[in-house]
């Protein structure tokens, strides 16, 4: 807890904390010298970088108190967000999603297996890199090979009480470490 | 009719443009610029939905909220948390154990927060107090609930449950909405239990009608004669 990390996140967090300083920089810069020449800072790059140092602090946040971002991935949206919600009233950096997107540093995906119906290959394989927990509403081997074939850390069958989704979760990023 | 929303913080600037951006997206905004004064405002009227900054100088959320509750088991209405500082797991913790529906880390793109305002909202009808439809009258905080002057011997959540559908009658609840509201924090994959609530709810009533399946969505409580 707190901001002993331990070693092997010290250069990531000094490299987020580098990425966030420029980008500061730079939107400062940019607005000096829009207000020297009294003209109107371009809102477009500024907003754009805001949005980069934000994205940046919540990297340095991750890393130095520990927080666990966790993406839901569920074809019902509602029930998604709600295991989502569950999980920030926890404590998670949960978000919910009815496809798969670009993964945060460190982000651990629990997948619905209702989602892998129609998947393609491209996002097989991303999911496969990701190695999600999955979640299923029924234990038939077909739906443990598809599992597996994910290769998925956690196999929960519903009703899953949302204390095995932490524990599963614990165990996942403990793998990250 | 349009929701309506208190957005307490205690940075005249944070409040106000959360509260434009509410305000934009059709809600009637409210403002309290301390925990002091959101209390004063909710006695005079109840909000639908409150956002409340974490760390304000007079209280922290914790205690804003336990005023809310007073005594209570819920917040009548939804609150989320608005913050600037990530939390440690144990405080957020602290969160949901005293009513917090749903968190928002400050800097959170402004589609992301409107998700979570109208999700939130969703559960604006409080289980709580007692709920009289024709012969069926429910008082789940009593456990209690009754058909004529029959009483109906129902277990805790599928009594939250025929109150909750009972308060919203006529209408279609969500089983998404349900499984929130009466399972809590519980995990998805109560479909089930759901559905033996449900089963438990139409045998203690033991007339037909009351409650419509409806495919695919959720329930609905139809009065009956």
């Amino acid at each position: 807890m707190g901001l002993d990390t331990g070693s092997s996140s010290r250069p990531e967090l000094a490299a987020a904390l580098h990425r966030l300083r420029s980008t500061l920089a730079r939107a400062k810069a940019e607005l000096e010298l829009a207000h020297t020449d009294g003209e109107s800072p371009p809102p477009d790059r500024l907003l754009s970088d805001l949005r980069e140092a934000l994205q940046l602090l919540g990297q340095v946040e991750a890393i130095a108190l520990s927080i666990v971002p966790v993406l839901v991935l569920d074809d019902d949206e509602r029930l998604g967000e709600l295991t989502a919600r569950s999980l920030r009233r926890l404590g998670y950096d949960a978000e919910s999603g009815s496809r798969l997107r670009a993964l945060r540093r460190g982000e651990i995906v629990v997948l619905d297996l209702g989602m892998t119906a129609n998947l393609d290959g491209a996002n097989r394989a991303a999911l496969r890199t990701a190695r999600p927990i999955v979640v299923t509403g029924s234990a038939d081997p077909q739906s443990r090979a598809v599992a597996d074939d994910l290769g998925a850390t956690d196999y929960l069958v519903k009703p899953v009480e949302i204390d095995d989704l932490v524990a599963a979760i614990s165990r996942r990023a403990a793998l990250n470490r | 009719m349009t929701a309506k929303l208190l957005v307490v913080d205690d940075e005249p600037r944070t409040a106000e443009l959360t509260a434009e951006i509410l305000r934009r997206a059709g809600y009637m905004v409210d403002v309290a610029s301390s925990g002091t004064e959101a209390l004063e405002r909710v006695r005079v009227g109840t909000p639908d939905l409150m956002l409340l900054d974490y760390e304000m100088p007079d209280m922290e959320a914790p205690e804003v909220l336990d005023s809310l509750r007073s005594g209570g088991d819920r917040v009548p209405f939804p609150v989320i948390i608005l913050t600037g500082a990530r939390h440690a797991p144990a405080d957020q913790v602290v969160g949901i154990e005293r009513g917090a529906t749903d968190f928002i880390v400050k800097g959170t793109d402004r589609q992301v927060m409107l998700a979570r305002v109208r999700g939130a909202l969703r559960e604006r009808s409080p289980v709580s107090g007692a709920v009289v439809r024709g012969r069926l009258q429910v008082n789940a905080s009593r456990g209690e609930a009754r058909l004529g002057v029959r009483q109906l011997k129902l277990e805790r959540r599928p009594l939250v449950m025929l109150q909750l559908l009972a308060s919203r009658s006529g209408e279609v609840v969500p089983r998404a909405e349900l499984l929130d509201r009466v399972w809590g924090s519980s995990y998805q994959g109560f479909e089930h239990s759901l559905e033996q609530a449900v089963h438990q709810i139409r045998r203690e009533l033991r007339e037909q009608g009351w409650i419509e399946t409806v495919r695919g969505i959720g329930y609905r409580l139809v009065i009956q004669a």
